[in-house]
């Protein structure tokens, strides 16, 4: 099966004030794929992600998911941050189901299948409990769940791993990794740490600050699954040189 | 391991062990009783050790026995007190609720209406009464106009406060998901300002039977719980004074009481690590493995 695009921006940007958050920018995700985007901070990382889940309307340009235009609409991709934004009076189970509950009912089915992913993946003692008791990491698998029984096949994770200890973050990140094979997802993941870019990717979006725009396009040729010793495969290596260069100011 | 399993067990206090259930009572009940009795211990002694005649202050038993044998008089005023201390909550409740929401959702109205609201508590409450007495009578209505008057301002103003400050992220979020802005208003912006509503209900509790007492003084003409305290005063019943004013604070806390029993109930992820109720209307707690 060739994998085709679900996702295309053309062209898209967006200026506030004096400020160019992001230069009109034109790029395509295939179906299925992984693709990490690594920046300085400030570089336009959250206001693109902003664009396509329709938050913010681009200056110019199109926005189509699955071939059809969505540039200015909501409600057709999942989305996360790096604040886990669980609500402290839901306990897990109806925090996972919390997108239902704002767009409609929340069916026996919806509620079954929260518990059955929460199960899946490791919280299945926890549905009962409000997040005010669970670890930083803990919280953010639940806003992944709740992003995931969406089933938006279009996630955007924008530094989601952010505010976690580095062993927490490397958990996490095998984590994603299996439950991304597990639901054939495509995921567009944001971070400003490279190793995570190469780590998870198959292709990795580099950006540069100021005026905000995408400087290079790496395709991640790493073997998956990934492990602790892709973190010092040869080829890792020499992707990271590249990016730092790269994100250091060097030229493409 | 160490950032997935946090100690996964909840906190002890959510396991009701005996001595836990035991703690907590004395904690949450045993205490207060314990500052009440205190209380009047002191006021037993102040008034013993320093020879305080009974016509400036009673011992506390003459108080409570100046209620009890004339409880059948007492008990309908208070029963009034009561009827205007509960309506002019539950108006000034629901008029500072629908100002604190239109407030917050209508930005020029906030700024139009805000100087107004700040202004009638500037008022002295006691000026207020004669023009409510002109309006409305020698009804209940004034009194409750006075308890609203003086419960809706904190409910306002912490409602307000509250709303507009709502995680804006966690109100993208819904719209991402699609929702549209009344089921967010719903199931994001209300749960999320219950807090603050509830500071507002509670200071609002605890001023309404003051407005209460204050609307029996100022607009009534027979017979209420302020009147018989003032008759007692002026017939030198020291003991029927003293009474009555614990009476009224009696109601008083009662009344704050129940709004944070309210508050208990309508916000349990406060106290609790593991929701208490869960889904009675759903039947299969496990559904069939995969
Ligand atoms: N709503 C906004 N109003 C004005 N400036 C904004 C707004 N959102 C983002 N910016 C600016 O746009 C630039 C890019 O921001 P952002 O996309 O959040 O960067 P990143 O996520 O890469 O850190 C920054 O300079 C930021 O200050
Ligand atoms: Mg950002």
């Amino acid at each position: 099966m060739k994998a085709s695009a679900i996702l295309e921006l053309r062209d898209v940007g967006k200026v506030f004030g004096d400020t160019v958050a992001l230069e009109p920018t034109t790029l395509t995700v295939d179906e299925g794929s992984f693709v990490a985007i690594v920046g300085p901070s400030g570089c336009g990382k959250s206001t693109m992600f902003n664009i396509i889940a329709g938050l913010l309307s681009p200056d110019g340009g199109e926005v189509r998911l699955h071939d059809q235009p969505v540039t200015g609409a909501t409600g057709h991709v999942g989305y996360m941050l790096q604040k886990d934004l669980l609500v402290p009076w839901r306990t897990v189970e109806d925090n996972i189901t919390m997108a239902k509950r704002l767009t409609g009912r929340v069916s026996a089915a919806d509620r079954a299948e929260a518990r059955r992913v929460a199960r899946q993946y490791g919280l299945g003692e926890f549905l009962r409990h409000y997040p005010s008791a669970l670890s930083g990491g803990m919280r953010q698998r639940v806003a992944f769940m709740r992003t995931l029984v969406t089933h938006q096949p279009l996630l955007l994770l924008d530094e989601p791993f952010g505010a976690l200890d580095a062993q927490t973050r490397l958990e996490m990140q095998q984590w994603l990794l299996q439950v991304w094979k597990d639901t054939e997802r495509t995921v567009l993941f944001i971070t400003h740490d490279v190793d995570e870019s190469i780590f998870l990717s198959d292709r990795v979006l580099v950006m540069s600050p100021r005026p905000g725009r995408v400087v290079a396009d790496i395709v991640n040729p790493l073997a998956r699954p990934r492990t602790v010793d892709t973190l010092v495969d040869p080829q890792f290596v020499t992707i990271k040189a590249r990016i730092m260069h790269l994100l250091h100011g060097g030229d493409a | 391991m160490s950032g997935f399993v946090r100690p996964a067990a909840p906190r002890r206090r959510d396991r009701a062990t005996p001595e836990s259930v035991t703690r907590k009572v004395a904690r949450n009940v045993g205490v207060p009783l314990l500052s009440i009795v205190l209380l009047l211990a002191l006021w037993q002694g102040i008034v013993v050790y320093f020879h305080v005649a009974p016509y400036i202050a009673p011992r506390p038993r003459q108080a409570v026995l100046a209620v009890t044998q004339n409880w059948s008089t007492l008990w309908p005023l208070v029963l009034g007190t009561i009827r205007e201390t509960v309506y002019g909550f539950i108006a000034g409740a629901a008029l500072g609720i629908g100002l604190g929401v239109i407030m917050a959702k209508v930005p020029v109205l906030q700024r139009l209406v805000y100087p107004v609201l700040v202004l009638s508590q500037a008022v002295p409450i006691i000026a207020l009464a004669a023009p409510l007495v002109l309006i409305l009578g020698f009804s209940v209505t004034p009194k409750v106009v006075i308890v609203a008057w003086i419960v809706f301002f904190p409910v306002t103003v912490n409602v307000l406060d509250g709303l507009s400050h709502v995680d804006q992220d966690l109100v993208n979020l819904a719209r991402v998901y699609g929702a549209p802005r009344w089921r967010t208003f719903i199931q994001i912006e209300i749960p999320a300002t219950a807090t603050p509503l509830f500071s507002g209900l509670k200071i609002g509790a605890t001023y309404a039977v003051t407005g209460a007492i204050i609307g029996e003084l100022a607009a009534s003409d027979g017979s209420s719980l302020a009147l018989y305290q003032e008759h007692a005063n002026t017939n030198l019943n020291t003991a029927a004074v003293y009474g009555t004013t614990m009476l009224m604070t009696v109601i008083g806390i009662s009344w704050f009481l129940l709004v944070v029993g309210a508050e208990v109930f309508a916000t349990p992820w406060q106290r609790r690590t593991v929701a208490r109720r869960w889904r009675r209307g759903d039947r299969s707690e496990d559904e069939p493995a995969r």
